[in-house]
Order: C-alpha cells, then sequence, then structure tokens
C-alpha cells in the first residue's frame, strides 16, 4: 500500500516534507515571537505573557491561555474559532500551568500564506513562539500532516490542490522527547514517550487501519521535525542576548 | 484527615456524613473520583465503559420537515430540519445544499448568558457539518429537484435544551435522528417558475403540471455516523462522560464511526494525558460496540413512529 | 458551496392562499374553530417540571402546538457592574428557535416579550428574600402556536415554584382575542392573525389580584368586563392544573 509511486505535483515522495524555515525574535514589541513555514505555508505566531488576571470563568489556580486566530483574508468565521480551540487545548497540555498562577497569556497567529497543513504549521509556529517568550513548557510539541489518498496510499505534509483530493487526511500532534541530564530507566514495557498523541483532528472517512499506518508515519516523521526544531533553537538561542520587554 | 476518614466507611453514614460527602466531592474532586475508578465503576455505579440511557423522540415539533428529540442521560437536544428551495450552484447542478447550526442558548447552562455565547458552540456547529458531509450519509442528488434551476436547502438547526456533557454525541445523533425522520414534502412547479407545494388532497385534479416528486420521500443513507466521546484519566478511559467528569479530567477523544466500519474522524484537542496506540484502539472498539447500540435503538424508535 | 443562497420556502404560496380563504370565515357569523374547540374552552395543557438538570428549576409546558421550555438560575452573583441593592434582581430572556415559526426565522431574542414577562413575574416573586442577587428567567419558545406570551409565564412562574425562589403565589395566564361581536378564549396562531383586538391578563388566584393586563384593539366596556371574567376564570383552572402538576412531581421525587 504504501510503495506505490504517487505522483506529487511538486515531485516529492510520499514520505519527503515540503523544506521547513523558523525564525525566531522577529516582531521586536511582543515578549516572542516566530514564523514558522513549510513550503508556501507561512504563519507568524506572537507571544505575549504572562500577564495579570485571568478571564471570568477561568481557574485562577492556573495560567491560563488565550489564542488569536487572524485569517490571512476574510473575516473570523467557525473555522477560525475551531482552530483557536484546538490550539488552546493543544498548548495548555504542553505549558506548565501551575508556575505562574492567575495569569494570561495570549498567542496571536497570523496566517500569512496557505498551501496546505496550516494548522500543524500554526502548531510548530506558536510552540517556536513559546520557547522564544520564555514561558515554562513541560515539553516541545511537533505536528504533521499526514493524508489518504483516493489510491490508499499515505502522503505527508499535502499541499492545497493535494489536500482537496484527498479522501481524508490528519493533523497529529506529538511531544518531542526531553533529553534530560539524569538518563532514564528504559522500561521496555511502556511505549516510548514520543508515541503518545497530544492532539490529533481527522477530516473525511477512511478505514480504522489507514489511520494507524497514519499515526506510525507521522510519528517518524516528526522525529525529524524534532531534530530541526531542537537544531533552530539552539543555534539561535546562542546569538540573542537582550530582548526587548 | 476526618473527611478521608468518613470516606472509608462510606457505608455506614448518616446525614452528617453526607454532607461531607459533598464537600469532599467539590473540594478534592480528582481524590474522589480515584476511590470509585479504582474499582471501575463512576460515582452512581455506571461501568467505565457504558455510555449512559439515550433515548430518541422522533417528530416532536410539527411545523417543521422532520425533527427529533434525543437525550443522552441529562443532555438534551433538539434538532429540526426545514426544507427551503434554491438554485444550485452552476458546476454542481443536479446537488442539493446542507447548513448545520448548533445553538447553545442561556436555558441549557448555567455558563452561558444572553450576551456572551458559549465558546464550544460554533466549534461543534463546524465539526457537525464537517462529519455529516464527509461521512457520505447524505446522497446530494437526492435533495435536487430541476436540474440546473431548483434544488432542496436543508437547513438543520439544533438546539441544545440541557448541557450534560457529551454534546456532539447527542448532537450528532439527534441530526441523525432528524435526518431519518425527514418527509421531503410534493412540490410542483407553477406558471412563474417558483417551486410550490401540493396539498395531498389536490394530487388528482393536476394535469399540466406534473410533480417534481412523486411521493413524499424519505431520504437513503449510505452509512450513518454514531459517535462516542471518552475521557481519558491516567489508565482509565470513561465512556460518555458527564459535565462534572469532563470538568475535572480534560482529555478528550470523540470517535466518530460509522455503520460501514470507517473511522469518519478521531478528535482529540490537548489534553494532560498523551494518546498511545493502545488507548486509541480501545477508544475505537468502545465507538464500535456504542455504535451498534444506537444503531440498534435508532430502528426501534423508527418502527415504533411506523405503528403510530 | 455559496455561502448563503437566497432559499424560499416552497409552502408559502399555498400559505397564503389558505389565509385568504381563512380570513373569509372569520367573517362569517357562527363558525367553528379549526381544531373544534368552543369558544370558550382552553386547549389541553401538558406541564412537566425539572427538564433540565443544569437548572435550578425549569419547566416544559405545552399548549396544543406551542411549547415552551423555561429555565431558572438562581439566586446566583450579579454582574460586577450592577450597583448594590438590599432587594433581589430578576432578569429574563425570551428568544424563538429558527424553527418556531412557519417560515424560518432568525432566532433572535425578543426584547418586548422578555419585558413584558419581567413584569408579570416581579409582582409576584418575594424580592426581598434574596438580597444582592440576581434570578435569571430564560425562555426558549420550541414552536409557536398562537397565544405564546400567556404560556411563557405560566410556563416561567411554574419553574421559579420548581427552583424554590419565594413567590407570593403562582401566576397563570390566559389571553382572550375579539372577532367582531365574539370573544374566543386562547386562540392559535392563525385565529391571532385576524382578531379585531385581544386582551391578556396575569393573575395569582389565591390571593385574587392581576399583575399584568395588555389590551390592544377597540373594546367596549361590556366587553372588557366580559372578558375579564372568560380570563379570570380560565386562570383558576389553570392554576390549578399547575398546582396539581407540582404536587405530582413533590410526590414522585
Amino acid at each position: 500500500m504504501g510503495t506505490m509511486e504517487v505522483d506529487r505535483g511538486d515531485g516529492r515522495t510520499p514520505n519527503q516534507m515540503r523544506p521547513l524555515a523558523c525564525s525566531r525574535n522577529i516582531l521586536n514589541r511582543a515578549h516572542g515571537s516566530s514564523r514558522w513555514s513549510q513550503g508556501n505555508t507561512i504563519v507568524l505566531a506572537a507571544v505575549y505573557g504572562p500577564k495579570a488576571g485571568t478571564r471570568k470563568g477561568e481557574n485562577p489556580e492556573v495560567a491560563s491561555i488565550e489564542v488569536i486566530w487572524k485569517p490571512k483574508t476574510g473575516q473570523i468565521g467557525k473555522q477560525e474559532k475551531e482552530y483557536e480551540i484546538i490550539l488552546k487545548r493543544t498548548l495548555r497540555s504542553i505549558c506548565l500551568l501551575t508556575i505562574h498562577p492567575n495569569t494570561t497569556t495570549s498567542i496571536i497567529l497570523q496566517v500569512v500564506g496557505d498551501d496546505g497543513a496550516l494548522l500543524p504549521c500554526a502548531i510548530n509556529a506558536s510552540c517556536a513562539a513559546l520557547v522564544d517568550a520564555g514561558i515554562p513548557l513541560k515539553h516541545l510539541a511537533v505536528a504533521i500532516c499526514c493524508g489518504l489518498t483516493e489510491t490508499g496510499s499515505l502522503i505527508l505534509d499535502p499541499t492545497k490542490i493535494e489536500e482537496q483530493k484527498l479522501q481524508a487526511f490528519a493533523c497529529l500532534v506529538f511531544p518531542n522527547s526531553p533529553i534530560s541530564v539524569i538518563p532514564k530507566v528504559s522500561s521496555s514495557a511502556e511505549e516510548p514517550f514520543e508515541h503518545g498523541i497530544i492532539t490529533s483532528v481527522t477530516h473525511g472517512a477512511m478505514p480504522v487501519h489507514d489511520y494507524f499506518n497514519c499515526l506510525e508515519r507521522g510519528r517518524a516523521a516528526c522525529s525529524k521535525i524534532s531534530e530541526f526544531l531542537r537544531r533552530s533553537l539552539q543555534s539561535d538561542s546562542s546569538n540573542d542576548t537582550s530582548k526587548a520587554r | 484527615m476526618a473527611s478521608s476518614s468518613s470516606i472509608a466507611s462510606k457505608g455506614s453514614l448518616d446525614i452528617a456524613g453526607e454532607m461531607e460527602v459533598e464537600a469532599f466531592r467539590r473540594l478534592f474532586p480528582h481524590r474522589y473520583y480515584e476511590h470509585y475508578l479504582a474499582q471501575s465503576v463512576r460515582p452512581d455505579a455506571r461501568p467505565l465503559n457504558h455510555a449512559r440511557e439515550t433515548t430518541i423522540a422522533l417528530g416532536p415539533v410539527t411545523s417543521v420537515d422532520g425533527s427529533a428529540l434525543v437525550k443522552i442521560g441529562e443532555s438534551t437536544m433538539l434538532a429540526a430540519i426545514k426544507l427551503e428551495v434554491m438554485t444550485p450552484a452552476a458546476d454542481l447542478p443536479d446537488k442539493g445544499c446542507l447548513a448545520v447550526d448548533f445553538y447553545m442558548p442561556p436555558v441549557c447552562s448555567p455558563t452561558v448568558r444572553p450576551g456572551r455565547p458559549a465558546e464550544i458552540a460554533p466549534v461543534i456547529s463546524k465539526k457537525l457539518q464537517d462529519v455529516i458531509v464527509s461521512s457520505g450519509m447524505i446522497n446530494f442528488e437526492e435533495l435536487s429537484l430541476i436540474s440546473g434551476k431548483a434544488a432542496w436547502m436543508a437547513y438543520l438547526d439544533i438546539y441544545c435544551l440541557n448541557a450534560d456533557g457529551s454534546l456532539f454525541d447527542a448532537a450528532l445523533l439527534s441530526a441523525v435522528a432528524a435526518f431519518s425522520h425527514l418527509k421531503v414534502p410534493l412540490v410542483s412547479v407553477n406558471d412563474n417558475g417558483r417551486v410550490t407545494t401540493v396539498p395531498g388532497e389536490l394530487l388528482e385534479s393536476k394535469s399540466e403540471l406534473e410533480l417534481v416528486n412523486k411521493e413524499r420521500r424519505k431520504l437513503s443513507f449510505k452509512s450513518i455516523p454514531f459517535s462516542l466521546t471518552c475521557l481519558l484519566h491516567n489508565k482509565y478511559i470513561l465512556a460518555d462522560p458527564t459535565a462534572e467528569e469532563e470538568d475535572i479530567m480534560d482529555t478528550l477523544v470523540t470517535v466518530v464511526v460509522d455503520s460501514i466500519g470507517q473511522l469518519v474522524s478521531l478528535y482529540k484537542a490537548g489534553g494532560m494525558v498523551l494518546a498511545n496506540t493502545s488507548t486509541v484502539k480501545d477508544c475505537v472498539a468502545l465507538a464500535k460496540r456504542r455504535a451498534a447500540e444506537l444503531q440498534n435503538i435508532l430502528l426501534e424508535s423508527l418502527s415504533e413512529m411506523e405503528v403510530d | 458551496m455559496a455561502t448563503a443562497p437566497t432559499t424560499y420556502s416552497p409552502s408559502q404560496a399555498l400559505e397564503r392562499r389558505q389565509q385568504q380563504q381563512r380570513r373569509r370565515i372569520f367573517k362569517e357569523e357562527d363558525w367553528v374553530r379549526s381544531d373544534g374547540r368552543g369558544f370558550n374552552q382552553c386547549r389541553p395543557a401538558f406541564l412537566r417540571t425539572g427538564a433540565a438538570n443544569a437548572a435550578s428549576g425549569s419547566a416544559y409546558a405545552e399548549f396544543g402546538t406551542t411549547k415552551v421550555i423555561v429555565s431558572v438560575f438562581g439566586p446566583r452573583e450579579s454582574k460586577k457592574a450592577m450597583m448594590y441593592s438590599d432587594i433581589g434582581r430578576l432578569n429574563c430572556n425570551v428568544s424563538f428557535t429558527t424553527f418556531s415559526t412557519p417560515i424560518r426565522g432568525q432566532g433572535l431574542d425578543n426584547k418586548e416579550f422578555s419585558s413584558m414577562l419581567h413584569k408579570a413575574l416581579e409582582g409576584a416573586i418575594i424580592l426581598e428574600s434574596f438580597p444582592k442577587t440576581t434570578v435569571d428567567v430564560f425562555a426558549l419558545v420550541l414552536e409557536s402556536g398562537g397565544s405564546d406570551l400567556p404560556v411563557i409565564i405560566s410556563c416561567a412562574s411554574l419553574a421559579l415554584a420548581d427552583a424554590g425562589i419565594m413567590m407570593y403565589d403562582l401566576v397563570s395566564s390566559v389571553s382572550v382575542s375579539c372577532f367582531g361581536k365574539s370573544l374566543i378564549i386562547d386562540p392559535t396562531a392563525e385565529e391571532e392573525a385576524f382578531q379585531d383586538g385581544s386582551f391578556m391578563v396575569t393573575y395569582m388566584p389565591s390571593r385574587k389580584e392581576v399583575t399584568q393586563l395588555t389590551l390592544t384593539g377597540e373594546w367596549s366596556t361590556a366587553k372588557i368586563n366580559e372578558a375579564m371574567e372568560l380570563c379570570l376564570d380560565a386562570c383558576l383552572k389553570l392554576a390549578d392544573v399547575m398546582r396539581s402538576c407540582l404536587k405530582e412531581a413533590a410526590n414522585a421525587g
């Protein structure tokens, strides 16, 4: 099933992702910012926080996260609200919320270009922006979009034209494994940490076993994205000494 | 601590002890639930993988073409479908259209106020639209009247009357039930080219205007989607959570499977607990079991309606 | 898919024709109501409390095809913007579903009904019993089959009783339409559309006090007296039905 050659418009193999680029600290008034691009899908993320006070109805014993999604064109509708809720819940699970209780951290996403796989790009961008702002995180999150074509083969990171022809696609977010000073005693009975799914949003109907294949492919690709993220964060952090706060 | 010792001897509590239990439930919800989860039940003696009692009532609203009232436990949803005529899009002349709207009026929950709509309402609305369209339940060509000129636009409005957890499940079930109950009205074209309804008695007298659709039709379904929401907490999977459980434990997984066994949607948005493959497999298996249950309940209520 | 294609309901033309036929009927001298009731007969009422468990109290009422659900929340904290007050506050809101009317509507809040509901209830509730807090009454009309506001008011007072808010008495309400010389009670939607005048009374039976009276159209004094007697009689009977419903709920729970 996976060995069929799929003819992708830009000549990529089914398992190949588009070129990734990440730059941080591009907005000097925001506490943290980043710009993440996967091919022509570009998302700009800005983080402001922690700011004092929570909204009414939120639990004041933990920090709260607020997400605002700005589309490239058009008004804010249900699709944007859905993205906001997904992002908010995903980012809540990676932040250490008890360190700054009764505060609000706002994350604003601006879509600069939309060429497929928009949600994973936004999640990666916001994760990099949170690191840039210095918000305490448990671990990083990497996101990938995996699609099932009509012929039954899986492709990674589809473009918009490919997305419209897909039978179904899934956006998956996996944790980036923490490299700790103390080596962990590996317990072979449980699955490794990186295999847990933080978020999974599917679109379109697909057979159950195809979904599990998507998970496998997604995990493998995410480990590559994790390495890229780690490299780009490490190289940048040695350069910037002062930040406007 | 005094409260925990009263929990230990829970069996022999009197009224004074009951108050302490309620206070403990509010102040330390996680520990209160852990006691029950360790024995694989929930505080209301429901096993972890059982859903709440589900009832479907078809046709409560008479002024619309199809309606259904669904109760899962205490969560109540009312779905109604109104059919109106529209001109189809130029590139899809044979297809009708569907617009789904989910409302949470202030009646349903103390957190919703008239000026402040619920955050989750547009999200559920969009998810419902996606699931119904991508599951292929409705064949849009059945909604076409005259190719290129007129087609049905189905307005599906779902109102939440009481919010007690698993809102998406109840909403999807009510939408499916309303579609099963839907009767497409008889129409014919009048001289101005507008489509009008034809009341039953005039059937014989109509000569030159042929009826566009022959009988009060029901739609046919390729595959019906059913959903199940599960809550993940440490190693436990709780099926069909109530609102109280959803507040305390925040990792929700919604699995939608359809009657031909496909996975229509798997929605997990963040949450403290990471799901690994075995957990996902368990959730999907639970969802399939629930889909079979719901299919039976839906068929029963449909057949009850036929009898009347 | 088009964003918002203009649609029309196919039954519009048919309904207009039917309405024109009806108009002629109402002008005749002796006519029978479409559901076979007498002029002085109200629709059978189905009332139930405890419909929504998320609310402090709730009630569901069905009078013929008019279906209303009312939830009461409170007494709960007032909004921070409100000033201190040593009596309680009442906040009412009435909204219609999009499918409640035969032509699909917008489902907006009905501000006029909300303020009339407020005026009808505030005379009956003992506001001094919950100072500094607010009681919220939310009504949702599921299907509008005529005589909506009286049904909403009766259902709301049942929900308040279910929530345990202290009141002077149960409030019941009935409306009467006038067609030329005849008066009919509890009109349906099509009868309301052709009425010459309407008369609505909200009444507390045990205290024999009227909390709200609304009159539209031209009425002579004799007619008003006759309508008043009709209404008060019907309100008494309706209050008895409401009381028995509450007793049943109390015995069952």
